[in-house]
Parts: C-alpha cells; sequence; structure tokens
C-alpha cells in the first residue's frame, strides 16, 4: 500500500527531517510511527498528504509515485485519503454537522447521499446528538471525534492522523485510538503518529520508530 | 435527520452545484467582514460614479451638439448689386457640390427685418440709418450632419473666391472645435474613472485577500480534502464580483438621484438654451454595461487573491 525507498527530505543545504527512509506499509495494517519531537514523523505524514515532495528517494501509494502526480491528480489522490491533526482544524463558524458534510458536498457527492454519509459517519463516533453544536461547545475529545468523522465521511482508502491524541487526557486518547482501531478493522489502513509510547503498548500495533529523520527501530 | 436533501428534486449539475456553494460562501463572507466589504464596495461606486457621471455630461453634451450640428447652416453672403450671372453661377456651385439640402435667398430687407426682430433693443438704432447695411445672404441647409467637413471646407473656400460674393460663414467650424473639446474632456473621464476602476480593483483584492487569511484554516483543509480548485478560489472570486455589483448597482443608484436634483433645478434653464429634448439620464445599456463592468473589475480583483491558493 505504501512503499517507499531512500526517502528524504532535506531544509535548506544540510537540515534533513527525514533520511534515506525505506519502509512499507501494507494494505489493511495499521501502523504506530513514533519517536522524539523533531524526529520527522509529521515530515513524513505532510509527504504522504503530497504537502511537500521528496528531495530524494520514491514514496509510492498503491503503485503511484507521489512525485509525479499532477496538480489535479494531487487533489483526486487526496480523495482517497483521510487525515487527522492534533489541534483537530475544525471550522469553528461551523456546526458539526457543517464541519463534516462539507466535504462530500465539495466534492460533489450527490445531496441525498451527503446527509445521509454525513449522519452515519457522526453516529459512528457517538455524535448524533451534537449536530448542531459548534465546536468551541465541545470537550477536546468531541472535537477529535469530529475530526475522524470528518476524516472517514468520505470512505478513505487511508486514514493518517498526527499526534491525535496531543491534546487530550489517557482515557480520551484510548477512546480516541479505539475508534481507530475500529475504522481499521474496517479494511482502511491507518497510519499514526504519536510520541505516546503507553498508548503505543496498550493499544499493541506495528510501531515504526524515526530518530533525526532516520528509522532506528521496526516492531 | 436528512437535512441537506430536497426529495423530489433534481440534482443539480455539477457546474450549478459548484456554483450554489460559491455563492452561498461568498454571501456569508460579505456579511462576516462587511465592515471592510463596505470600503471595497465604496471604491467601486465612486469609480462607476464618476465614469457614469462623465458619460452622463459628455453624452447630454454631444446630442446638443449633434443638434446643433444638424441645424447649422452654411450662410453665403452676398455683395450688393449681384447680377444675375453672378447669382447663378453661385447656385451653380451649390447645386453641382452635392453638400446642400435647400437654399433660402435672403434680401437685404429680410435681413434688416430679421435683426429688428432678433435684437429689438437695437432697432430703434438700425432704424436710424439711412441706408440698409445688412446685405443679402444665400443661407445653405446642409444635406446631413455627417457630410465630409473637407468638403465642406473646399467648398467654401470657392465660394468665397467666387465674384459677389462677400463672406461665406460656416457653423460647423466651431461646432466641431467644440466637439474637439468634449472628446478631450470625455476622454480625461475616461483616464480618470480608469484610475478609480484600477484603484477599486486593487481594493477588492486585498478585501478578498483578507477574507483568505481569515479563512486560511477552511481553505487548508478544502486542499488537504483533495476539494476542486473551482470550490477553493470559486468564493473568493464571486465575492469579488458582488462586491463589484453592489458598488456599480450603488453608483447608478446615486448618479441618477443626483441627475433627478440636477434636473429639478436647472431642468427649466436647459431647456431654455438645448431644446426641448436636452438631459437624459445615461440609456439603460450603457447603465446595464456599467453594472457588468464593476463585476468585472470586482471579479478580477477577487480572481487576484484568490490566485495565491493553489
Amino acid at each position: 500500500m505504501i512503499e517507499t525507498e531512500g526517502l528524504s527530505r532535506l531544509y535548506g543545504r544540510s537540515a534533513y527531517a527525514l533520511r534515506d527512509v525505506t519502509v512499507s506499509v501494507a494494505k489493511g495494517e495499521f501502523v504506530f510511527l513514533t519517536g522524539p519531537s523533531g524526529a520527522g514523523k509529521s515530515t513524513f505524514l505532510r509527504l504522504l498528504l503530497r504537502e511537500e515532495l521528496p528531495s530524494a528517494g520514491r514514496l509510492t501509494v498503491q503503485g503511484r509515485n507521489l512525485a509525479t502526480l499532477a496538480s489535479g491528480q494531487v487533489q483526486a489522490y487526496r480523495r482517497s485519503v483521510g487525515f487527522v491533526f492534533q489541534d483537530f482544524k475544525l471550522i469553528p463558524r461551523k456546526t458539526v454537522y457543517e464541519n463534516v458534510g462539507f466535504v462530500p458536498r465539495i466534492l460533489g457527492v450527490p445531496a441525498a447521499q451527503q446527509s445521509r454519509r454525513t449522519f452515519q459517519v457522526l453516529k459512528w463516533v457517538g455524535l448524533q446528538h451534537r449536530l448542531n453544536a459548534f465546536p468551541a461547545e465541545l470537550s477536546g475529545g468531541e472535537q477529535q471525534r469530529v475530526a475522524i468523522a470528518r476524516a472517514l465521511v468520505n470512505d478513505p482508502m487511508i486514514v493518517l492522523a498526527d499526534e491525535p491524541t496531543g491534546n487530550l487526557d489517557p482515557d480520551l486518547s484510548l477512546e480516541i485510538m479505539t475508534l481507530f482501531r475500529e475504522i481499521n478493522a474496517a479494511g482502511t489502513t491507518v497510519v499514526v503518529a504519536t510520541h505516546d509510547r503507553e498508548l503505543i503498548r496498550r493499544v499493541g500495533r506495528r510501531t515504526i520508530t524515526l530518530d533525526h529523520g532516520q528509522v532506528v527501530e521496526t516492531r | 435527520m436528512d437535512r441537506l436533501s430536497k426529495p423530489g428534486r433534481a440534482e443539480p449539475g455539477p457546474i450549478v452545484r459548484a456554483l450554489q456553494y460559491d455563492l452561498e460562501e461568498a454571501l456569508a463572507s460579505l456579511w462576516r467582514g462587511r465592515r471592510a466589504n463596505l470600503l471595497a464596495v465604496i471604491t467601486i461606486t465612486t469609480a462607476m460614479f464618476v465614469l457614469g457621471g462623465f458619460l452622463t455630461v459628455t453624452s447630454n453634451l454631444r446630442q446638443v451638439v449633434t443638434r446643433w450640428s444638424a441645424a447649422a447652416e452654411f450662410s453665403v453672403f452676398l455683395r450688393d448689386g449681384l447680377s444675375s450671372q453672378q447669382r447663378s453661377a453661385i447656385d451653380r456651385m451649390l447645386d453641382q457640390s452635392g453638400l446642400a439640402a435647400s437654399r433660402e435667398y435672403i434680401s437685404k430687407a429680410e435681413a434688416l427685418v430679421r435683426f429688428k426682430r432678433d435684437f429689438p433693443d437695437l432697432a430703434t438704432g438700425a432704424e436710424g440709418l439711412q441706408d440698409n447695411p445688412f446685405p443679402a445672404s444665400l443661407e445653405v441647409r446642409l444635406r446631413s450632419a455627417a457630410v465630409d467637413r473637407r468638403a465642406l471646407e473646399t467648398l467654401a473656400a470657392r465660394l468665397a473666391k467666387t465674384d459677389g460674393v462677400a463672406d461665406v460663414r460656416y457653423d460647423r467650424r466651431w461646432l466641431d472645435r467644440l466637439m474637439a473639446i468634449m472628446s478631450l474632456v470625455q476622454w480625461a473621464g475616461i483616464a480618470l474613472s480608469g484610475v478609480l476602476v484600477a484603484a477599486a480593483a486593487l481594493t477588492v483584492a486585498n478585501v478578498v485577500r483578507l477574507a483568505l487569511y481569515v479563512r486560511r484554516d477552511e481553505v487548508e483543509i478544502m486542499q488537504l480534502v483533495g476539494a476542486p480548485i473551482a470550490y477553493i478560489r470559486g468564493p473568493f472570486v464571486v465575492e469579488g464580483t458582488l462586491q463589484g455589483g453592489v458598488g456599480a448597482v450603488l453608483a447608478i443608484v446615486l448618479l441618477a438621484l443626483a441627475f433627478g436634483a440636477m434636473r429639478a433645478r436647472y431642468g427649466t434653464l436647459a431647456v431654455g438654451f438645448f431644446g426641448p429634448s436636452s438631459l437624459e439620464f445615461l440609456p439603460i445599456q450603457v447603465s446595464v454595461l456599467l453594472v457588468l463592468g464593476g463585476m468585472v473589475v470586482g471579479c478580477v480583483g477577487g480572481w487576484v487573491a484568490a490566485r495565491s491558493v493553489r
């Protein structure tokens, strides 16, 4: 599903965020990406989202080299990827329902399907009773669940999460991880970047450890 | 819970859906940033008001000058004691030129009568004269307002050299000069409006850029979920277009109000001076063009701002 070969990302002349990374993630796999701050976890996810291009090496997703995608193809590729961030990235002026529902809308999904799918994912994350609430009225855990619902509403083949529990307490973190496990159980490939080793231990999945931009351990 | 769908209604096409989304987002953004948007609307209103004002004034003056041109006469003043051969030669020259639609002979006596009628205050002075000082003349009505000016100049020069002709007066010379001055004024107006329009487009671009900055997180999310570019940039372009349209409509309304006030105050004077059909507001086609122009200016401003989003 995700293959990298000698993947490097260089900032400036000598600051390597990633250096010669060769990893693979199988279809339907759940992988943790861990390491200290500045290890290159977020850079790896940005490359996977095609927000940035590699300085060297190859990054392929389902056999497609992301570096060679044209701008129209980038947008099409991103429609197959769901993302979740530490800071939730919800739109404050939109309600819970609108934050999730605007994705199928702008992707041209017919109106009837938009509302059905939006309600379905919000019910799945347990927020069917907060449809008309605004993000500011929600707890951190609830906001992250809205972000997860938004990532899932388009039925992606991969879900990427960058420190999704970074702003949450341990109980809520586990609750969010349970959601990711369920997403994965439905066949979606999940890549979660986190530095929370206790959480990784409790969830218990394959872990790729990065340090100074290089893979130092795979378990 | 099926809040977005409307059962029984046909699903619109992708372009209509994108436009619907862009319009909804643009209207919401206009309301949210109403203070900054007001600034953009005011600059467009100012630019379009100035442009519309110049067009109104110059089109009215042009109509008056055209009317005067149509009524302009070509007067051939004749020497006293003109022989019948000389008169025939003059008539022949006018007929052969093909420029004269009709002509009227004004005798010396008739010229005096006209003078007394047109200038009653001076009539007593004219009565004291022993000899009638007014020359006989031929008042020539020209064929149309669009006759070749060079041909008229040539005819006037030839007639002036003909025996029996004292002078040739050609009204259109000064009307042409007036028309040239008016064109200059019109171009100056258009140039000034051009500067104002450019300033308006820049203001719109900056206001839209501000809206883009406010919504940068939203734009980022849209980019990350793979939204088509029409959905990402569209709302900003529509926002600029709406600002332009509203500004131009406001300019037309203000111009109409100003025009109405001017006509109420100076209308009678204008009718006396320029004629019965003087003082007309911009034709509807020009008004529509001004509104469309305002929308184009706003659209360009919005597009310039939205171009930074990739």
